[in-house]
């Protein structure tokens, strides 16, 4: 457990030194976001009769704390390869998982505000969502995973390009994709079966599904679930296999 | 038993061997020099003893027992001092001893004493609030060093304490090495440095290419050599003749007919007539 409060303290009093931008950028994107699409094109819309900016907000809390959370990538990467603080780490009497959880402790931290920030917005335009367990259970579990995904990808890739292409490539169609500000069912057949990939989708269908008080298909809880242990499994193994 | 015990290390990093079957052992409260060019493999030794590397062949004994990088005993009787800084630089001084002092287990009251105490054993306390990044190359080498002794550990590998740092700062270096031996700690210790092996070190290993070409207390590897140096200015170069005295070299010189300098031996001469190659390019 040492390992998991020595990690977690040193990305959060870093964190403190950087709070504001990442403050700033967790009101930012999501309040573009809401003023072009919630407020701009989708004003009078409806999906499913549901009126549209109800509908997007709940994207927009999966998107940008998917964001933060994955954000922690590029942190540990530096941290490794340029700073070689991960030596500190490798030296120190602790297992390599509780510099997993620590660093996933981290992500979700930073996953939590802008969420923090939208509920706080829809709470107060009385826009009427259920907050329950439920909420709570799939929110952590989807910044689980893209915690998990970010300090996968920072330890596995081998430079600054590398890791700037796989937000290119994946990152970012998943933010598009993922029926985050478009429900996927209404997407061209063609790239829907993308949208299924990426298990932003999952996530996104939960966590609306909980805010908005819909039902949503059993099978995604568990497919969550699963990629959480999955990807919990893959960061062990490279962390384990990480030298200094 | 040895305090510490390798056994035939080997590594490769993909084509290059690094260590080609690497052995020796260090005894309890001793200074012990690597000592070698650079890429003689100093570095790779240090990071598979203390855990940093996990893929390699041979073996690493502490006190009789195989190392684990995981057992919890063994980790912590074990400082390192890695070759490059690693402070996380926007925080301070006393915040990067705290993490060091978390990942070990300290907390609380007893870790910020723990702090105050290698601070001033180091002279860092009026420093101890200021970001890492600020500090000067030697203040930022001391920070290194106080941060590994804050858990206390009998075993310290300082790879190139010294590295980077001006003359007169390099001298007060020394000074607090030799400080850690009257405190009983076992020093592991890299260096590129002829007079540094020479001076802080009871034995030296000298490495090159991965193999150590030779061991022992700095005066015996010298004495085999001789006592003095007769250089002899020829049309090809300085060539070196190697005398048990002074007076024996002297008589040589006499008898030569060219411009000559007469000195003592030390590790530097060694290394060449191990290696043909100088240890400082
Ligand atoms: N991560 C790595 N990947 C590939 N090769 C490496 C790596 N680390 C070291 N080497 C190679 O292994 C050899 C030994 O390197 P090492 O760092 O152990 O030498 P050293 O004696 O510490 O040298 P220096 O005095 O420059 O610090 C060198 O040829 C080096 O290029
Ligand atoms: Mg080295």
């Amino acid at each position: 457990m040492n390992g998991i409060r020595a990690v977690y303290y040193r990305e959060i009093v870093n964190f403190k030194n950087r709070w504001i931008k990442v403050w700033s950028a967790s009101i930012i994107y999501p309040a573009l976001f809401l003023l072009a699409f919630g407020y701009g094109i989708g004003k009078n819309a409806h999906i499913n009769g549901t009126s549209y900016v109800k509908f997007l907000i709940p994207g927009l809390i999966t998107m940008s704390s998917m964001n933060q959370a994955y954000g922690i990538s590029l942190e540990v990467h530096i941290s490794r390869y340029y700073y070689r603080l991960f030596d500190e780490y490798l030296v120190a009497p602790i297992k390599r998982w509780e510099i997993v959880v620590g660093e996933v402790l981290y992500g979700i931290t930073k996953g939590v505000i802008p969420a923090v920030v939208l509920l706080a917005y829809a709470i107060f335009a009385h826009l009427g969502y259920r907050l329950g367990l439920d909420f709570v259970v799939y929110f952590l579990l989807h910044l689980c995973c893209f915690s998990l995904l970010g300090f996968i990808v920072a330890m596995v890739v081998r430079s600054h390009a590398d890791q700037a292409a796989f937000s290119t490539f994946v990152m970012t169609p998943m933010i598009f994709l993922s029926d985050t500000f478009y429900p996927i069912e209404k997407m061209p057949p063609f790239v829907r079966p993308l949208g299924y990939v990426f298990p932003l989708t999952y996530s996104t269908k939960l966590i609306r599904g909980s805010l908005l008080g819909l039902e949503v298909n059993p099978l995604y809880k568990f497919l969550l679930l699963g990629l959480a242990l999955v990807l919990f499994g893959i960061a062990l193994f490279v962390a384990r296999r990480a030298e200094g | 038993m040895s305090e510490v015990e390798v056994r035939d290390l080997r590594k490769r990093y993909g084509r290059i061997e690094a260590l080609k079957g690497v052995s020796f052992s260090v005894e309890e409260g001793e200074t012990l020099a690597l000592l070698g060019p650079n890429g003689a493999g100093k570095t790779t030794t240090i990071k598979i003893m203390t855990g940093l590397i996990n893929q390699y062949e041979g073996e690493v004994y502490y006190r009789g027992k195989l190392f684990d990088a995981y057992d919890v005993a063994m980790k912590k009787l074990i400082g390192v001092v890695p070759q490059h800084n690693n402070l996380d630089k926007d925080l301070t001084v006393y915040q990067n001893l705290k993490i060091h002092g978390l990942l070990f287990g300290l907390s609380g009251r007893r870790l910020d004493r723990k702090i105050d105490e290698v601070l001033e054993f180091t002279g860092l306390l009026e420093h101890k609030n200021r970001k890492a990044d600020e500090l000067s190359g030697g203040m930022k080498r001391r920070a290194v060093i106080a941060r590994a002794l804050l858990h206390d550990p009998e075993i310290l590998y300082l790879d190139e304490p010294t590295v980077g740092l001006d003359p007169a700062v390099r001298r007060s270096m020394w000074d607090f090495i030799v400080r850690l031996r009257r405190e009983g700690k076992t020093v592991i210790l890299t260096t590129h440095y002829i007079e540094e092996a020479d001076a802080l070190a009871q034995r030296v290993l000298i490495m090159d290419r991965g193999r150590i070409v030779a061991e022992g207390e700095p005066e015996e590897l010298k004495m085999k050599l001789g006592r003095f140096v007769l250089e002899v200015e020829t049309e090809n170069g300085i060539e070196e003749e190697f005398f048990k005295s002074r007076e024996e070299a002297m008589e040589r010189a006499r008898a030569i007919n060219a411009p000559v300098r007469i000195r003592e031996v030390n590790l530097e001469d060694v290394f060449l007539r191990l290696t043909g190659r100088r240890i400082e390019v």
